[in-house]
């Protein structure tokens, strides 16, 4: 199995007192190394509003690559704008997942949008920046991965990376939605997609992963790595209700694959669960993996899904 | 072009449906039988909380369109589940026979409520069976939904088989916006074009084809194409984006283009040969056009006043 060092949590948006729309929550950390530093993309929002709803915002922070736990810089604003009246991402950004392509850098995010008889409903979007990340715009008021036939509602937590010269993007995607005595929750699974340009995509059209707490366990976050010819995923599961507490939280599970369609689950490998107390002590989720200086890293979401912050793992025991 | 009024011939308030349904009969589409002409329509049911619910009937007549011979007893096709697209209403339907000239496809419009707008739409596809009595949706989700610029509001399909090619004309919205006259967001939509080789996977073109007459925020619903006498032929309708509900002049009204190639439309209002009447059912507001062959005759089905309520009528091309 792999062994993860947890190394504690690097960062705790509530800790802030001079941003409004970074008050709470620090979701789906994303990395792209810089020569000077390394950059965390990340979703956060300000408090929510009279009624507990939030918005939700793309920021990024830099750590010291000689030191992840010391935050050099923190974004001034947010990366976008959320939608015009009526668009997907009308309520928010989140989550994201950054890949550089040559002098650009493009952000694939999940946009929300508010509905009467379901909480919400969402789409994937696209953003690009031409200045290093810095600020981003959105390639249309419309999202670039939409509903189709099997795929009717809620298409989140985008993961993009480039094999072998081909875009995959796994994301989760809406089965359906439990009644739950007038409190809609809603079921998601693992799919992906692949394109030649990572606009243009053709959907697999397959749910991925094999469920294992309950037949509408909830899945997102397909964080894949590629190593000697075999594919790694890590992504999160969660039992469909009463996940908002230990028992039923979210979890960081594995699967593994020889070509990228065809994955075996082996929860067991996966190296990394809650602690007895801190920070992860009821949930872990959202996983994000990056190498530097020879080391691979996983960053990751604590207790309330991200609201107090993320933090860093480091691989030690060497399964590949 | 010249279109003689035959008058209204459907009132769903005289008539029992289906689904708790008694208002409405919006969006007359027809199919074609060897002995009567079945026209498919959408009408509405009150919610428990008082909102309406957009579901389909239909109502078969004579070829004369002189008699009602058979009115809608069932479901034909059911509203969306928890969070589907099609889950508050199912506005306008469009029926098309297939390549092979026998498979039934239904290209539905769904609505889904939302917060910050009304409602959001998408185009789902359904096929029947049975005669076009029932039919089966091929998934929860759309064939055609929110694009990266086409960003909400994708409905109003209308398909024709040419060439061999399934054509869809359909609109998509531009913006939703607030204005001071209206208690909720407005919004503006434009008419579109895509087309398929299998009527399930389509191909968008991704502009409007149609040019704005009264101004830029000019919303334009419901094309229906017919050919003949060596041309494409598009009849639609459009109105201003506010204050259409109330005052006739900013209502909807008939609008026409033609195209010699099915890419290039020329609108050409002028030749539409269809307004309101004074005095009449259709006195406010025209709108919901659909277009068919019927006994070497060109007709026109279409609503008049409030949207259709009590009903639409009929106009037979008059050469």
């Amino acid at each position: 199995m792999f062994q993860w060092k947890k190394l504690g949590k690097i960062f705790n948006p509530s800790e802030l007192d001079n941003r409004i729309w970074m008050k709470e929550y620090a979701q789906s950390p994303s990395v792209l190394i810089f020569d000077e530093f390394i950059r965390v993309y990340f979703s956060c929002r300000p408090s929510p509003d009279e009624t507990g709803k939030y918005v939700s915002y793309l920021a990024y922070l830099d750590l010291n690559k000689k030191d992840l736990f010391d935050v050099i810089n923190i974004s001034e604003n947010p990366l976008l704008k959320l939608g015009e009246l009526g668009t997907f991402d009308e309520f928010g950004t989140n989550p994201a997942s950054a890949i550089r392509i040559g002098d650009d850098i493009r952000i694939y995010y999940c946009g929300w949008t508010r509905c009467e008889s379901v909480p919400f409903n969402s789409a994937i979007g696209v953003a690009i920046s031409n200045d290093q990340g810095k600020t981003f715009t959105k390639l249309g008021k419309g999202p670039v991965i939409s509903y189709t036939i099997d795929e009717p509602f809620l298409l989140g937590s985008p993961k993009v990376k480039i094999f072998n010269n081909v875009w995959y993007l796994w994301y989760a995607v809406g089965k359906k939605w439990i009644a739950n005595s007038g409190n809609p929750e809603p079921v998601y699974k693992i799919r992906m997609a692949y394109s030649n340009d990572g606009i243009n995509w053709v959907k697999t059209g397959k749910d991925l992963i094999e469920t294992k707490v309950e037949e509408d366990e909830c899945q997102a976050s397909a964080e894949v790595i590629l190593y000697k010819n075999k594919y790694h995923m890590f992504f999160s599961y969660r039992h469909s209700l009463g996940y908002r507490f230990k028992e039923k939280g979210y979890r960081i599970g594995y699967a593994s694959s020889d070509d990228i369609i065809t994955w075996v689950r082996d929860d067991s490998k996966a190296g990394i669960t809650i602690s007895e107390e801190g920070w992860d002590s009821e949930m872990v989720s959202y996983p994000h993996i990056f190498e530097l200086d020879k080391n691979i890293y996983m960053l990751y979401q604590g207790n309330h899904f991200g609201r107090d912050g993320f933090g860093l793992a480091k691989l030690e025991g060497h399964y590949f | 072009m010249n279109w003689k009024k035959l008058g209204k011939i459907f009132n769903p308030t005289q008539h029992k449906l289906p689904d708790n349904c008694h208002e409405f009969a919006q969006a007359p589409q027809t199919l074609v039988f060897e002995n009567y002409v079945r026209i498919y329509f959408s009408t509405r049911e009150k919610d428990k909380i008082g909102k309406y619910l957009s579901h389909i009937s239909f109502v078969d007549f004579n070829k004369k369109f002189e008699k009602i011979i058979n009115i809608s007893k069932d479901t034909i096709i059911p509203l969306g589940s928890l969070g589907c697209f099609d889950e508050h209403g199912i506005f306008p339907i469009n029926i098309v026979r297939g390549k092979d000239g026998k498979k039934i496809h239904a290209y539905t419009t769904g609505w889904n409520r939302k917060v910050s707008i009304s409602a959001d739409a998408s185009i789902g596809l359904a096929f029947s069976d049975d005669d076009g009595l029932s039919f089966k949706k091929i998934g929860n989700g759309p064939i055609l939904t929110a694009s990266l610029n086409e960003p909400f509001l994708v409905g109003d399909a209308f398909v024709a088989v040419f060439h061999d090619v399934y054509h869809m004309w359909y609109i998509y919205g531009s913006k939703w916006f607030i204005d001071s006259s209206e208690d909720a967001p407005q919004r503006v939509y434009k008419i579109a074009y895509a087309k398929s080789t299998d009527g399930i996977s389509w191909e968008r073109e991704g502009r409007n084809i149609i040019t704005d007459k009264l101004n830029e925020n000019e919303c334009q619903a419901l094309p229906t194409v017919i050919y003949f006498n060596d041309k494409y032929h598009m009849f639609f309708c459009y109105r201003q984006a506010t204050g259409f509900r109330k005052i006739k002049e900013r209502g909807y009204r008939i609008g026409y283009a033609y195209s010699l190639d099915l890419i290039t439309w020329t609108r050409d209002d002028e030749n539409c040969g269809i307004d309101v009447t004074d005095g009449d059912w259709d006195s406010d507001m025209l709108c919901y056009p659909h277009v068919f062959h019927c006994d070497n005759k060109i007709y026109m089905l279409y609503n008049g006043n409030e949207f259709g309520r009590f009903g639409f009528g009929l106009a037979v091309l008059d050469n």
